[in-house]
């Protein structure tokens, strides 16, 4: 029972390869993958108390890796209802491309549940390899090929810091002989003033840092989004990131909550260059997603100063920012994923008098756009605010200045997206259909990010107690 | 107090010495050269090294796997895609100068710096205690109890690989 999500994505895995043997079906496979994600979800419910280990040890489902997968599950739904017509993609590739979503949100949910790190680190390349694989399936109406020059700096970048990674693990190695996670604890403590740890820690790091998008790692951020179709970037935009998360958190364990100084400083600079830079480059786009891969990688910086913190609150604090923001790029997404007429990429001018041609869809944006700025009452703000308490009392002071600064310019940005939104004459664009399916989804978007804002507190009990338990 | 040379320690060392000294010499010809055949040499002989190397510290079958994998599958391969590309080789890769050429080599430095104090200020565990005879059948016996999972996701991993390169490459099926 503990392994019944796995077990079920993994047996819906075969039946879509299934599926992509012969002539294959896209409608087909779109279907099943969405069954087999709704039903992962409710399995993921089922599971959330229990607790166990598996697989000699390297294998672990508790409250921490049940509160990631249910939450990889609920991303993977949203995005499969709200980009069905899968416009970006040819009907020919549909099938394998429903595949590696699956697997791809398999091995998150595989990394989330790891505690050793051969085991983490295989199920990091399997989700990786599928979105690599994802990115260059867009059909190709521009003539410019985007896509290939997405996906090979997403692979060449992906390489070099799956590299870097393996070079931080080798180095975890041959400090303690061990790769699972509950020895490694104890042991990396007791060498918290030895550099070679702290340069094995932050090598280790890296892989993640990659994956969500951290300053010095960020180069593939803003030509993924903009050159992978709506639908991939809205899944590559919000899903890893979660798993991406609770693996940083697991390896900041590794750090002596007293020692760690050095990872700190290290953290802390990545943080203010991905704020800054985030904020500073998506200040001038025009391209929608690029500018939320630039906000992403600010976004990024945010997340970190929860980690930062190392303590109990901050992680959780942590955990609950990266929820909230799963919900609120995916109503970004959303939005960008209908308004696209065949899947071309949206600029901010195409949104122009949204509110009479889709107001439900000019409404989830205003709620995204302005959850992602950090006003409240929405959980972007709360997200932000708790973050900046967090790193406060840890006496990180010039850190709260910075970051909060940022928060400004971030403001005006996202605020012009909505502004186009709604001040804006439509002109002759189109109106826009929006099927039963999606304004369920955008409703609960909507519904989830204001009670997440108004309520916290709830949610953030769930987590504390989820970080407690790998502590 | 330095073993002399003809003493198993210093011919042991003398070996490594040589073998770290291959590895390098391939990566350097791997990296440098102008003709992409020429860096796949290079790389060959890098991984020959590597193999060297890990027979040193007491892997036969990784040593064995080494080889047969990387300077036999993998140049190979590589041979072959570089001569079904003929790449263009009168385009010489563009000097780096300047700025960027400043910034790589601060960073590089850094890093080397980075690594080499730790290198030698770090406290390393006790050398090897073998754990086991590094014999197939451990290693077997290993991947099949303790590695089991990762043994299973690695076969996915490879499924992945197999169906991607395949629908890249056919553009998905035909249409119809």
């Amino acid at each position: 029972m503990l392994f019944a999500p796995e077990l079920l994505l993994l047996i819906g895995s075969l039946v879509l390869f299934g599926v992509c043997l012969g002539r294959g079906n896209g409608q087909l496979a779109k279907n099943i993958t969405l069954a087999l994600a709704v039903a992962s979800t409710v399995l993921c419910l089922v599971t959330l108390q229990s607790k166990g280990n598996m697989f000699f040890d390297a294998y672990r489902v508790d409250l921490f890796s049940q509160i990631f997968k249910l939450s990889i599950s609920l991303g993977l739904i949203a995005v499969l209802i709200f980009s069905s017509e899968l416009k970006g993609v040819t009907d020919r590739m549909r099938p394998e491309y429903y595949l590696f979503m699956l697997l791809s949100t398999l091995g998150l949910v595989m990394m989330v549940s790891s505690v050793e790190i051969l085991t983490l680190f295989v199920a990091l390349e399997l989700s990786s390899y599928s979105l690599y694989l994802m990115v260059p399936m867009r059909d190709d109406h521009t003539g410019l090929r985007i896509q290939m020059e997405a996906a090979i700096k997403y692979i060449v970048f992906g390489v070099i810091a799956t590299g870097t990674m393996l070079y931080g693990i080798s180095f975890i190695y041959g400090l303690t002989g061990t790769t699972y996670f509950i020895e490694l604890v104890p042991k990396l403590h007791v060498l918290a003033a030895s550099p070679t740890a702290m340069l094995a820690i932050a090598l280790f790091m890296c892989g993640l840092f990659y994956k969500l998008g951290v300053f010095p790692f960020h180069f593939w951020v803003p030509d993924v989004y903009q050159g992978a179709s709506n639908a991939t970037t809205s899944f590559i935009a919000t899903v890893p990131k979660l798993g991406a998360v609770a693996i940083l958190i697991r390896i900041t364990t590794l750090v002596a909550p007293d020692a760690g100084a050095s990872v700190v400083n290290l953290l802390m600079v990545l943080a203010v260059c991905s704020m800054f830079y985030g904020n500073l480059s998506a200040l001038v786009q025009t391209d929608i997603k690029r500018m939320l891969g630039f906000s992403g990688i600010a976004h990024a910086g945010f997340v970190l100063l929860g980690l930062l913190t190392l303590k109990e609150t901050g992680f959780a604090t942590s955990i609950y920012y990266i929820l909230g923001y799963l919900f609120m790029n995916l109503a970004c997404f959303l939005v960008i994923c209908k308004v696209s007429e065949n899947g071309e990429n949206v600029k901010v001018e195409d949104l122009s008098g949204l509110y009479k041609r889709a107001p439900l869809l000019a409404l989830t944006l205003l709620v995204g756009m302005m959850a992602l700025a950090g006003i409240p009452p929405f959980v972007g703000f709360m997200g932000k605010f708790m973050l900046l308490t967090a790193a406060l009392n840890d006496g990180h002071l010039a850190l709260v200045i910075l970051a909060a600064l940022n928060t400004a310019i971030a403001i005006y940005y996202y605020l012009s997206v909505v502004r186009v939104a709604f001040c804006s004459d439509p002109e002759d664009r189109p109106n826009v259909k929006v099927d039963m399916m999606t304004q369920v989804v955008s409703i609960s978007l909507i519904a989830v990010i204001i009670y997440m804002g108004v309520v916290p507190k709830q949610i953030l009990e769930i987590a504390s107690t989820a970080v407690r338990s790998i502590l | 107090m330095n073993p002399s040379l003809f003493s198993p320690e210093g011919l042991a060392g003398l070996i490594f010495l040589i073998l770290i000294a291959v590895t390098m010499f391939g990566a350097v010809v791997a990296t440098c050269s102008k003709r992409l055949i020429r860096s796949v040499t290079g790389l060959a002989i890098c991984f020959v090294g590597v193999a060297g190397l890990y027979y040193f510290l007491n892997s036969p079958f990784v040593a064995m796997m080494q080889l047969l994998i990387y300077v036999g599958a993998v140049c190979v391969t590589l041979a072959f895609a570089i001569m079904l590309a003929e790449p263009n080789e009168a385009k010489v890769a563009r000097k780096i100068t300047g700025l960027s050429g400043g910034l790589a080599a601060l960073c590089g430095g850094a890093m080397a710096y980075a690594l080499g104090y730790a290198a030698v200020h770090g406290e390393w565990m006790a050398a090897a205690t073998k754990i086991n005879d590094g014999s197939v059948k451990t290693i077997g016996v290993n991947l099949l109890t303790q590695y089991s999972m990762v043994f299973e996701l690695v076969s996915i991993v490879l499924l992945v690989a197999i169906i991607g390169s395949l629908v890249l490459a056919r553009q998905g099926r035909d249409e119809e």
